[in-house]
C-alpha cells in the first residue's frame, strides 16, 4: 500500500493524538479529583506538552519533506475532504459536549439526592472538580481528533 | 443517472500522464485518478479547465449514463 504525502501527514496527526493520549492523559486522570490550583506540576506538564508537540511535529514534517521532495498541490478535492472530515469532527465534539453537560447535570442532581442520605463519604465521591472537567474535555478532544483524522484518511483512500 | 467521463481515453490519446495533466490544470495526480475512476466529481471550473487543456468539448468529456 503506497501512501501519499497528504495521507502520511494525516497519520502523523493520528499518531500524535494517540501518543498524547497515552503519555499525558494518565497524568490528568490521576489528578482529576483535584482542583486546577492543587494539581502538582501542572504548568510544567503544559510546558512539557507544548515543547513535546513542537519537537514531534517539527521532526515528523522535516522527515516527510525529505522523503517527499516534490510539493503536492492543494486542490478542490482536498478542500472537499477537509470540509467533510472537519464537519464530522465538529459535530462529534459538539454532540459529546452536550452529553458531557448532561453528565455534569445528572452528577449534581445525584449529589443533591445523596446529601439527603447523610452519607458524607459517598457524597464526597460525587465531586466534580476542575481537574475532572479538564480530563474529560481532553479525552473528548483526543477522541474526536483521532476519529476526524481517521475519517479524513479514509476519504483520501476512497474518494 | 451517473456522471461518467472519457478522461482516461482522451488523456492517453493526447499522450499525457496523470501527473502532467494534473500539473497543467493545477490539481494533484490523485485528483485526476479519482476523476478517472468516477470517485470524485470535479467542479464545473475544473471540468472546463481539463476539457480546455485536452482541447475537447466538455460535453464530449463528461456525460450522463443510465
Amino acid at each position: 500500500m503506497s501512501l501519499s504525502k497528504k495521507e502520511l501527514s494525516i497519520l502523523i496527526e493520528v499518531m500524535y493524538s494517540i501518543v498524547f493520549a497515552l503519555i499525558f492523559l494518565p497524568y490528568f486522570y490521576e489528578n482529576q479529583e483535584k482542583n486546577l490550583t492543587l494539581i502538582d506540576g501542572l504548568v510544567e506538564k503544559i510546558i512539557q506538552i507544548t515543547i513535546g508537540s513542537v519537537i514531534y511535529f517539527s521532526a515528523a514534517y522535516a522527515i516527510l519533506e525529505i522523503a517527499f521532495k516534490k510539493k503536492e498541490a492543494r486542490d478542490e478535492r482536498d478542500d472537499m475532504i477537509n470540509s467533510k472530515s472537519y464537519k464530522l469532527g465538529y459535530l462529534l465534539y459538539e454532540f459529546s459536549l452536550f452529553i458531557f453537560i448532561g453528565y455534569i447535570y445528572t452528577k449534581f442532581q445525584n449529589k443533591e439526592l445523596l446529601n439527603l442520605t447523610k452519607n458524607k463519604e459517598l457524597y464526597n465521591s460525587f465531586q466534580l472538580t476542575d481537574g475532572g472537567i479538564l480530563f474529560f474535555i481532553l479525552v473528548l478532544l483526543a477522541c474526536t481528533s483521532i476519529i476526524k483524522s481517521l475519517y479524513q484518511f479514509y476519504l483520501y483512500r476512497t474518494v | 443517472m451517473i456522471l461518467k467521463n472519457n478522461l482516461k481515453e482522451v488523456r492517453q490519446k493526447k499522450g499525457l500522464t496523470q501527473e502532467e495533466l494534473g500539473t497543467n490544470v493545477g490539481v494533484s495526480r490523485q485528483t485526476i485518478i479519482s476523476i478517472e475512476r468516477y470517485r470524485y466529481k470535479p467542479t464545473l471550473e475544473l471540468a472546463m479547465k481539463i476539457a480546455q487543456n485536452l482541447n475537447i468539448k466538455i460535453e464530449k468529456l463528461f456525460y450522463f449514463a443510465e
